[in-house]
């Protein structure tokens, strides 16, 4: 009796393994990974880049998707006609294509793109793509008024528009191969215009195109061909096609995980995104088509997002990063020197502190600006905060150039930035002739660095008689401050746009948005306006310079200090260069390479 | 239900002496401290008796004097040579001059910050501020929960209905999101108004205020749910019938019989306002630059862990000092205010035989209830529900239901 | 009761309406959304201003874009749900489920953990009132409570991560060490016993003989480069194991209990060598289904033993049966190690300071379990460790209180043995008020841990919320506050219908 349960027992468990076997995995095993070749540091493996924020659009062209990451990952999987280096030059991609300047009056631009670079889905990369990037970045059919009541925008940029805007309706050759722009007013810029800081054509026309119902990308183009340029004074009806294909530009690329449709993430670069887990990973593999630029050593990218920078710290100590940037401050700086097989890399970042004064108000008058810019201790500031991150670190000495640029050396010697070198009470209290002015600083009081600046600047500037008042605002109150009157002095950063001259004026000149200390100099705004209608680069650096000269002769404020940024990786990766701009590390991700 | 029988016997002997001499059932020591003692006298002596709480009291008293007479309060100067703000010459990269052979405490006892900041100047600051932060949270939190917990317990109808609905709309409020907009609030100067004035000078006793009027939900709940039983008990019965007024059977006849509950909820309530000012700050939303807490200093030094851990440690170690001294105060106040709790000597309590008939104590779970650890921490932050007591309404909401349910 | 949970449910909704106000309102309040455009000196600042103001639709007043947004969610009772996008663009639905199961991955465990750690020192540390272990746990439990989390994670991470895998790439540990940890582990036995000194001094020297012994024979055996328990182990452990839960579950009179829990592991061990080439292919729905059938052969070993209290059998037998299962299974892990080492994506440092998962890890169903361990450790113990102190302070005060209520001392008085008394009539009352922690707890879960997801870098519901907050976007707050509020409203309901179902003295009407 007892047997027959046991072997009734027995006979279930054998159905019920039996059963289980069914849902086990197919195949079983491990599916043993590729043994990475390990040559000479040369093809091969794999490295882990960190990055702060995480990835959330394929197109980084728009006002919403241009965050750091998303421009570094469309770096990784585009190409384009140039790149610029880390000293700020831009180097010609001519295995992609070429670009040149074919006549100077009017300017015009001749882009040619090479046989052979296509987008992975096989689709060659022709001047219609080159045609929806200058639509896209031009605002050119725009016809919207400022508040947005009239009219229509279609296209959505992040990029400055004045440039492309004044062009007339580019022409495409008939082979698809060449792009020709006309510009109706010279533009200094135009060696960036197509492109921007990557460089890259990242969005395929045809894609886009097809998403609007055209047949491909010529259709787009002759579509935009019949329109006329947008103007908000007389705004026409809005051309239902493109729109469509706007609309699919400015969103239809956004997403966090990997799209099912791999049309939606087509690369015509090094590399080609193979997997993406939100806001924490994704991995780039080599795209087996290209040849059409420089060749990229590692087989796969992976990249993680970590915000804090002791996490990351600890992820490259731990192995789980092998390249990171972190915030740099001196501890950061330190603890990663301390690092065992971990290469340090240093150098400035294109943004800077400085302190302006307001052109009214107690500031008014320029002698008590050349007083106050000659209390500001900024050897001091500099060996305060930065020296220790930084141990040759220096003031800033221009308003326009940083040391990275060719122009820097030379600006300096002649912009009479030598006579703030250091701090001179007494000539500053001889200016003041026995004044007491009462000046009110304002600063961003959540960032350690610029209360730090304060703290140090009011000290100096109450040795000479200032009478100084703290107005430092909250992070999110502050900026909202800048212009609006009711301070005297403030402190605060700027980016450097590293190439193109268009920031110049964005800051300096009468009137314009970011000139919010009302500084005004008719001989520095007519240089600025001969300044954006150069084209030769010479000629622009010898403005620049003349520029900064009448910047410092009007006792404008002080450039402060640069930033400083670090990266580290570990020994397991070489190719590594530090790089000033918003690029960071990966200006030359083709050459990292494992040892 | 078992909790409110619970109170019901609390609040039945600490109701009077004679109460306690009648509670104690077969095999209980008899109560030595009660007899001829009063409340406070019983506590006291409980309270003093409790050696982690007494542990507790003696460093956060020491900590307390420490950082006050240091760096000075308000008006009156401390005896420390530098002040919290005040940029000295770096001496040594800033590293600690405290030596133990030979001992002496150098200059910078603790070290000094990048900038060269003392930081045994910053760390009792932070303390002090820290402390400030906690205390004011405390008496806050603890009067409004105190008030609206008493009125809505001991009136009920709609004021009850009106009073816990609120507080339970301020429950489900993430307090990491108050305390943005808080720390919005008092950095703007440019408003000019009275509140932005007086926030942008006293940063802390605005945060520490604005948590407080947060704080105090799990309190009212709690007091409230005392309020519902201690009101149908015959000694209110017998006020109200020599005809005190509402308020004065509020505050003299009820509200001393719950003073256990509120004391030892109002010490652990503050005990994770000191974690919690440490959390919004290392989030960047608690005091700010260049004032200093603990909890920021942490934050800021966060990085420096490994290259200068001073930065890191000390400030570390006066939080966590603060914070288990008062845990263990809260501790002994729990012990101290539980009259069945006995002391009873070791080796009665470790044979079976007193295991069996006296392991008396047991704090009334109401009381523990929310109480042993709000969890009013940032983790915690944007989890409501911080009381933990079952709804009285799920429980017929009139005590006389419970009580009929009670053995 | 239909009419109470009405009415509650009623209620929460009004609660829900007013928070959700406030919170919209507040949110909107908390910052200004185009700080940083405003001091930026790109030429197109105010066009992208512009552009970002419209996206969060800034020209609409808060109060009547809360309207907007109510609108949309309201969309979520009929099904069409609506949150509005974040600032990047993503849908806000979208983006609460990815960050919740990254959060339910992360706290799940943890809380699980606590609760079961935190319950078990709880009732320990009420058995042995006023006892050294007593005051160690509360002194633990107190410190672990007061220590800032991030603290304590760069801690972890430092020492458990990064210097554990220093030490994994030469797992021996130096005999020094090894005594050392037995001298801990020793001091710590002799505290946890109980009885004369002399007694705590013998089991403290068993413990320190035996812990030292263990790492000695680790390290020479190199068993952490390829860990293992084996048969051996595992029958060992078993036999342990069947004779503690007979003890806890029906005491050692109860001989057939006995015997089915020695029986359970005896077929443990038959099928440890028959089962190997199933689990080579396993799978998560394997897993499962092997566990229930373990339990379910468990409960028929019991079954068939019979004896005067078959129950208590068929409990012993299911628990052993479980627990030795577990066994097996973390015999299988551990069999996946030195894979998982070597794996081209772990370069011999497996455990993890940041995420859930390594990216591109190839690997079988065990190589991922492992994979998912070494990531959830450390999170897991930061947060078992700041959480444990709340219950276990509440578990000590709720089973204190009733080992004084009259029923106890009935049942003392009455001659049950210890064991039933404690396991039976005073544990299972004092979990009543537990379990309504424990349901709110849970109903917390979702809400996630702001600060241990920042520094861990998951990105959870807590990181999705801080986001919101730092960059003035109502949207992704309103989506993670809404989630939270209404878990946290129903389990608070759900805590006090159970309570009253635990507790017949509670009634609901």
């Amino acid at each position: 009796m007892r047997f027959r349960r046991i072997s009734k027992v027995v006979g279930v468990a054998a159905a019920a393994v039996l059963a289980l076997s069914a849902c086990a995995t197919q195949g079983g095993g491990t599916a043993a990974s590729s043994s990475s070749s390990s040559g000479a540091a040369k093809t091969g493996g794999s490295a882990t880049v960190v990055e702060v924020n995480a990835f959330n659009t394929f197109n980084a062209n728009t006002a919403n998707g241009n965050t750091d990451i998303n421009s570094k990952i469309s770096y990784a999987t585009h190409m384009g006609f140039y790149y610029v280096d880390n000293n700020l030059k831009i180097v010609h991609n001519d295995k992609f294509g070429s670009y040149e300047k074919t006549s100077d009056n009017p300017l015009t631009v001749k882009y040619t793109i090479n046989d052979g670079v296509k987008w992975s889905d096989g689709t060659p990369v022709t001047a219609y793509d080159v045609a929806l990037n200058w639509a896209a970045n031009s605002a050119w059919f725009d016809d919207a008024n400022a508040d947005g009541t009239t009219g229509t925008s279609y296209f959505s940029t992040a990029a400055s528009t004045q440039g492309l805007n004044n062009t007339n309706f580019p022409d495409v050759s008939s082979d698809g191969k060449t792009f020709t722009l006309t510009y109706t007013t010279p533009y200094a810029d135009w060696e960036s215009a197509i492109g921007g800081n990557n460089g890259t054509i990242d969005i395929p026309a045809h894609i886009v195109a097809k998403h609007a119902g055209l047949a491909d990308a010529k259709a787009l183009y002759d579509l935009m061909k019949g329109m006329k340029k947008g103007d908000p004074a007389h705004p026409q009806p809005a051309n239902e096609t493109l729109k469509k294909a706007a609309d699919f530009y400015n969103t239809g690329f956004d997403t966090k995980t990997l799209p099912s449709d791999p049309n939606l993430f087509l690369s015509n670069g090094p590399y080609i995104v193979k997997d993406m887990v939100p806001d924490q990973s994704m991995t780039l593999v080599r795209n087996k088509d290209y040849n059409w630029g420089p060749a990229a050593h590692l087989d796969q990218i992976v990249v993680r997002y970590i915000g804090s920078a002791p996490a990351q710290i600890q992820a490259l100590k731990n192995g789980e990063a092998d390249i990171i940037a972190p915030q740099a401050s001196s501890d950061t700086i330190q603890q990663l020197k301390a690092l065992q097989g971990v290469t340090v890399d240093q150098g400035n970042q294109l943004s800077y502190d400085h302190i302006d004064l307001n052109f009214n108000g107690v500031f008014a008058d320029q002698n008590v600006r050349t007083a106050f810019m000659l209390t500001v201790p900024r050897q001091d500031i500099v060996n305060k905060l930065i020296t220790q991150m930084d141990p040759n670190a220096k003031p800033l000495d221009s308003q326009i150039f940083v040391p990275q640029q060719a122009g820097y050396a030379d600006s300096v010697k002649n912009n009479g930035s030598s006579a703030y070198d250091s701090v001179n009470i007494d000539k500053a209290k001889q200016l003041l002739a026995g004044k007491t002015p009462t000046v009110r600083i304002m600063y961003n009081k959540d960032n350690p660095n610029r209360v730090d600046s304060y703290t140090l600047i009011a000290a100096n500037a109450a040795k000479a008689g200032f009478k100084v008042v703290d107005d430092g605002l909250g992070a999110s109150d502050w900026g909202k401050a800048l212009g609006n009157g009711t301070y005297d002095a403030s402190i605060f950063g700027w980016i450097n746009p590293g190439i193109g001259v268009s920031g110049v004026p964005q800051i300096f000149q009468t009137g314009s948005g970011s000139n919010f200390n009302k500084f005004s100099d008719p001989q520095a705004d007519a240089l600025m306006k001969q300044l954006i209608q150069t084209t030769d680069q010479a000629k622009q650096v010898s403005l620049e310079q003349q520029i900064d000269q009448r910047i410092w002769a009007s006792s404008y404020g002080l450039p402060l200090f640069q930033a400083v940024g670090v990266d580290a990786y570990s020994n397991r990766v070489t190719g590594v260069k530090y790089m000033p701009n918003s690029s960071g590390v990966w200006w030359n991700y083709w050459d990292w390479a494992t040892t | 239900m078992s909790q409110q029988s619970q109170q019901e016997d609390v609040t039945a002997s600490v109701g009077g002496d004679t109460a306690t001499a009648a509670q104690p059932a077969a095999g209980i020591e008899p109560i030595v401290e009660a007899k001829g003692l009063s409340l406070g006298q019983i506590v006291r002596k409980r309270f003093f008796g409790h050696s982690g709480a007494l542990a507790g009291l003696v460093v956060f008293a020491a900590i307390f004097v420490l950082a006050f007479s240091a760096e000075g309060w308000g008006p009156f100067p401390g005896w420390w040579k530098y002040r919290y703000d005040q940029v000295t010459p770096l001496v040594n990269f800033g590293q600690p001059t405290w030596t133990f052979v030979p001992f002496s405490f150098g200059d910078h006892p603790f070290g000094q910050d990048r900038i060269g900041r003392d930081l045994f100047a910053m760390t009792m600051r932070g303390a002090q501020q820290s402390i400030t932060i906690m205390i004011i949270i405390g008496l806050v939190a603890g009067i409004i929960g105190v008030v609206v917990g008493a009125l809505s317990g001991y009136f009920r109808g709609w004021v009850e209905a009106v009073l816990m609905r609120i507080t339970d709309i301020i429950i489900i409020i993430p307090v990491l999101l108050l305390a943005a907009v808080m720390s919005q609030t008092a950095g703007r100067r440019d408003s000019g108004s009275w509140f932005a004035q007086f926030a942008a000078t006293n940063g802390v006793v605005v945060l520490g205020i604005f948590l407080g009027l947060v704080a105090w939900v799990s309190l009212a709940r709690l007091v409230r749910g005392e309020f519902l039983s201690l009101r149908e008990r015959e000694f209110v019965d017998a006020a109200r019938i020599s005809g005190a007024s509402n308020m004065r059977i509020i505050f003299k006849h009820i509200l001393p019989n719950a003073v256990g509950v509120v004391i030892v909820n109002g010490t652990l309530l503050m005990s994770s306002a000191i974690l919690l000012e440490t959390a919004l700050s290392y989030l960047g939303v608690g005091v700010k630059a260049p004032d200093t807490s603990l909890g920021l200093l942490i934050s800021q030094n966060e990085e420096a862990f490994s290259t200068r851990p001073w930065l890191f440690w000390w400030p570390g170690l006066f939080i966590v000092l603060i914070c288990l001294s008062i845990n263990f105060i809260g501790d002994g106040m729990r012990d101290a205010f539980d009259p069945r709790q006995k002391k009873f000597n070791a080796k009665k309590a470790k044979s079976r035989q007193s295991r069996a008939q006296g392991a008396p104590v047991g704090t009334p779970a109401v009381a523990t209830a929310g109480g042993s650890v709000p969890s009013l921490d940032v983790d915690g932050t944007i989890n409501p529900a911080r009381g933990v007591v079952p709804d009285e309404e799920a429980h017929g909401g009139a005590p006389d239901s419970e009580r009929d349910g009670t053995p | 009761m239909v009419t109470y949970v009405v009415r509650r449910l009623i209620t929460a909704a009004l609660i829900l309406l007013g928070a959700s106000f406030l919170v919209y309102n507040l949110t909107a309040l908390s910052g200004d959304p185009l700080a940083d455009l405003r001091a930026s000196n790109l030429p197109n600042a105010a066009q992208l201003m512009q552009a970002r103001a419209q996206l969060l639709d800034l020209g609409t007043p808060a109060p009547i874009r809360y309207f907007k947004w109510l609108g949309g969610a309201a969309g979520c009772i009929v099904g069409n749900c609506n949150l509005g996008m974040n600032l990047v663009g993503q849908p806000v639905t979208q983006a609460l489920g990815q960050a919740l199961v990254q959060t339910l991955t992360l706290v799940t465990g943890a809380t699980v953990l606590a609760i079961l750690i935190g319950v078990a020192l709880g009732i320990i540390t009420a058995l042995r009132q006023y006892s050294a272990l007593d005051y160690g746990v509360t002194f633990m439990a107190f410190l672990f409570f007061s220590l800032p989390i991030f603290w304590v994670a760069v801690l972890l991470k430092e020492f458990g991560a990064i210097d554990f895998n220093n030490f994994l790439n030469n797992p021996v540990i130096p005999l020094p060490v090894s005594l050392g940890i037995g001298v801990v582990f020793g001091i710590v036995a002799a505290v946890v016993s109980s009885g004369a000194p002399r007694r705590r001094a013998i089991v403290g020297a068993i413990a320190f003989a035996f812990v030292s012994l263990v790492c000695i024979v680790a390290s020479l055996t190199r068993w952490f480069a390829t860990p293992g328990l084996g048969l051996g182990v595992i029958v060992i452990l078993g036999v342990g194991l069947a004779f503690g839960i007979t003890v806890l579950v029906a005491g050692l009179q109860n001989r057939r209990a006995l015997y089915a829990g020695l029986t359970t592991v005896l077929v443990g061990a038959i099928i440890y060598f028959p089962i190997q080439p199933l689990l080579d292919v396993a799978t998560g729905l394997m897993i499962f289904i092997l566990a229930v059938i373990a339990v379910l052969v468990g409960v028929a070993v019991g079954w068939f033993w019979g004896g005067y209290d078959r129950g208590q059998g068929m409990r012993v037998g299911g628990i052993t049966a479980f627990l030795v299962a577990a066994m097996v299974l973390l015999d299988r892990f551990m069999q996946a190690w030195p894979a998982y080492f070597s794996n081209d994506s772990i370069r011999g440092r497996p455990i993890a300071t940041i995420g859930a998962n390594t990216p591109n890890l190839q690997g079988d169903f065990w190589q991922q379990g492992l994979d998912s361990f070494t990531h959830l450790i450390l999170p897991t113990i930061a947060l078992v460790l700041i959480s444990l102190a709340s219950y276990t302070r509440y578990t000590r005060s709720s089973m204190l209180e009733v080992m004084n209520t009259d029923y106890i001392r009935t049942a003392r008085a009455k001659g049950a043995s210890e064991r039933s008394v404690v396991m039976r009539h005073a544990f299972r009352n004092a979990l009543i008020p537990i379990s309504t922690v424990v349901a709110l707890d849970i109903g917390q879960l979702i809400g996630g841990a702001v600060i241990t997801e920042t520094v861990f870098s998951v990105p959870g519901m807590g990181y999705m919320f801080l986001q919101g907050i730092s960059h003035v976007d109502p949207n992704p707050v309103m989506g993670v506050f809404a989630c939270v509020a209404i878990t946290a409203l129903a389990f608070n309901l759900i805590a006090d219908l159970v309570y009253s179902a635990l507790d017949p003295r509670v009634r609901v009407k």
